[in-house]
């Protein structure tokens, strides 16, 4: 099938572009695949995308670029939702610019990738498509505003897809979406480019931006216990931000500075976990937990606060990782130290995160995206018009997913390719 | 990796947007590098290049087609590189030499390394993406080596916990601070040693304002001097990382702000600051 994605940006850095590439690599393999991008403020994008996916811009923001002159992209947009975080951005000329996209789109499938976007795929897209609206954040995490525009919208789509199914819950509790098909569908995660971890480090790693909803604050307090206890133990925590300076005379006031790290950015992050043991994660709320797969992926068990909404889906406690209370210094202290002070379990909860996290393979996420593109496809969606078409894609499916299949057992049996 | 399995996918997301070869780097405890380079198809004998900076220094090392259709090139612990920054390039015959970017590194070997010194000498290789997202080995070279570890802060004074590499610590070993500006000004420090392990306090009311660097003298006054530093692990440049709480404290000097810190090449000093 003809799967074309519409995104913000799709030449910058960010979690929903990462995303979206990866999917969109992973569909690109046995489908024709498109990202469309509204805006290009750079000639090349910084997730290269891979030979089979085709980018292109709708707008081009380029300091020499076509429209950096377009008088139009000073008038405010009248479609984009002025509640969306980036109305800002949005204005008559994408505006325009979208809804001609959407118009004359040659694809069996729309995927929107933000929520004013996908206002834009239920008012404008051109009858035939099946129209899928993606929620990479959370429902809780919009405007009330927002939520009023997306309850007035979001029946026009064929499908909501939310990265966890806590929120798909929330969507189809809280939105009444009659005939719209709520389904969460997880992240997806490749697989690392390098070996996992092998657990002798005595390091617990953390990756992520240094904000507040991170709650790294607890994860040095809970350090300090852990240090008491076993000082041959350290802490490594990744990403820049502004609680830097916060969190550094945190460290200082405390005395950690032997034992707590502040490692700035880092990029790949997937080395840096295959120096560490035991990952942590101390978050008030996740809204997926991309690092927690990420980690578990290169062979650590995590230990994470069990908040909305992710953790729990992800992690099986006691089994391939650990959840504790949100918000609670002691509690994480103890997840560490239970992991930290037994060997065994820790070797045998990395060894289940390194199978469990399989499952977020992009193969294997693509083929959820595919059964839901196909079953609307075949089922005629929920969009004006009906269709026609859905047989032939159907069993086109059916037999790709047994490709997919294939090619993933394929790379199960590589591994330790590499010397030192 | 060893099968032509379709990793592409996986491994370009992790890549920065810079045009041209790329290298994935491996590291061994020992202080080897192996580097793996995209294959360009090109026939003609590549070698792996590195420049070191500021001089006419290089290292051609042969690049050899690798199971998974990459070029690889070893940098073992035996060939020497004098310390410094070497940039990373890639040459085609007596083609023009092309910088290499970083891929993935895999420094997990040099976390908490401990050599073994028994050859006389520390070496320490790190590769790491420059700001501009090339990719350069920094390299030290030490004989002997003084490792810093834990080090302490108090409200007046310092204590570091060290080891020292390549020789002995003699009864009358002493630890020095010597003045950068006025290498003339040097304060001691006595040291207590087990075997090669050894502990010193620094009081800050001894330092004048000014920078100081710390030397080991392992066989007291007559022998070597050997900079205090920490090269044993992953990080290229400890500074940033490597920071310690300031004290604030009142001198013969008036009242200063004093503490330790990581250098450019990662040595261990100590600044005393003068508060207005």
């Amino acid at each position: 099938m003809h799967i074309s994605f519409l995104i913000h940006n799709a030449y910058g850095i960010g979690g929903t572009i990462r995303t979206t590439y990866n999917l969109a690599n992973a569909l690109a393999e046995q489908h024709d695949v498109e990202v469309v991008s509204v805006f290009r403020h750079r000639d090349e994008p910084v997730f290269t995308p891979g030979p089979r996916v085709r980018v292109r811009h709708l707008v081009d923001v380029r300091p020499d670029g076509a429209d950096a002159e377009d008088p139009d992209l000073g008038r405010p947009a009248r479609v984009f939702p002025r509640a969306e975080g980036r109305y800002e951005q949005y204005s008559a000329l994408t505006d325009r610019r979208i809804a001609e996209h959407l118009a004359t789109v040659e694809a069996d499938v729309v995927v929107g990738t933000r929520p004013g976007l996908n206002v834009h795929l239920a008012r404008e897209t051109r009858r035939g498509p099946v129209r899928v609206g993606q929620e990479h954040l959370t429902l809780d995490s919009h405007p009330a505003a927002l939520r009023a525009t997306l309850r007035g919208l979001y029946p026009r789509l064929d499908a909501v897809t939310t990265t966890t199914q806590a929120d798909a819950r929330a969507y189809r509790d809280r939105m009444r979406l009659p005939g719209v098909r709520v389904q969460g569908v997880p992240n997806p995660v490749p697989r690392p480019g390098i070996d996992p971890a092998d657990g002798s480090g005595k390091w617990v790693v953390a990756a992520g931006r240094l904000a507040p909803v991170k709650r790294y604050d607890l994860l040095i307090r809970a350090f300090d216990t852990v240090r008491t206890q076993r000082p041959d133990w350290r802490l490594r925590i990744y990403g820049g931000g502004k609680q830097k300076d916060k969190l550094r005379e945190l460290i200082d006031r405390m005395g950690l500075y032997n034992h707590v790290y502040l490692m700035g950015p880092a990029n790949p992050i997937e080395p840096e976990w295959a120096k560490g043991s035991i990952a942590a994660v101390t978050s008030s709320m996740e809204s997926f937990g991309m690092t927690i797969v990420e980690a578990m992926r290169c062979g650590l068990p995590v230990v994470s606060t069990d908040c909305p909404h992710g953790p729990g889906e992800i992690i099986d406690n006691g089994v391939d990782g650990r959840l504790v209370e949100v918000g609670n210094v002691q509690a994480i202290a103890e997840g560490l130290l239970e992991l930290i002070n037994d060997d065994a379990l820790r070797q045998r909860m990395a060894h289940a995160a390194l199978k469990d996290s399989e499952r977020f393979d992009p193969s294997r996420i693509a083929e959820h995206h595919e059964s839901l593109f196909s079953a609307l496809l075949a089922g005629g969606g929920n969009s004006p018009g009906g269709r026609t078409r859905g047989s032939l894609h159907r069993t086109r499916a059916a037999l790709l997913a047994g490709a997919y299949a294939v090619r993933d057992a394929g790379r199960t049996a590589f591994g330790k390719g590499r010397t030192a | 990796m060893t099968t032509p399995a379709p990793t592409a996918a996986n491994q370009h997301l992790h890549e920065a947007p810079v045009p041209g070869p790329r290298a994935d780097c491996v590291a061994d405890s020992a202080g080897g590098l192996t580097f793996d380079v995209t294959d360009s198809g090109e026939s003609a004998p590549a070698h792996l290049l590195l420049r070191l900076r500021d001089s006419e220094q290089e290292v051609r090392l042969p690049l050899t087609p690798a199971a998974d259709g990459r070029l690889r090139a070893a940098l073992p612990s035996s060939v020497e590189l004098p310390e410094g920054r070497w940039d990373v390039y890639v040459q085609v015959s007596d083609d023009e030499p092309r910088r290499l970017a970083p891929g993935v590194n895999d420094l997990r070997a040099l976390v908490d390394r401990v050599p073994d010194g028994s050859h006389g000498h520390v070496a320490a290789r790190v590769p790491y993406s420059t700001r501009y997202g090339n990719l350069t080995v920094r390299s030290w070279l030490r004989a002997p080596h003084a490792e810093a570890g834990e080090i302490l802060v108090d409200k007046d004074e310092l204590s570091v916990k060290a080891r020292v590499y390549g020789t002995g610590l003699a009864p009358d070993a002493y630890v020095e601070l010597v003045a950068r500006k006025a290498p003339e000004a040097v304060v001691r420090a006595g040291l207590t040693a087990d075997r090669s392990e050894f502990r010193f306090t620094v009081p800050y009311r001894a330092l004048r304002p000014g920078l100081w660097d710390l030397w080991l003298r392992p066989d007291g006054v007559t022998g070597p001097r050997v900079r205090i530093a920490r090269l044993l692990d992953d990080i290229a440049d400890k500074k940033p990382i490597f920071t310690y709480p300031k004290a604030t404290l009142e001198t013969e000097y008036g009242p200063v702000l004093a503490g330790p810190y990581y250098t450019g090449d990662n040595d261990l000093a100590v600044k005393v600051a003068a508060v207005e």
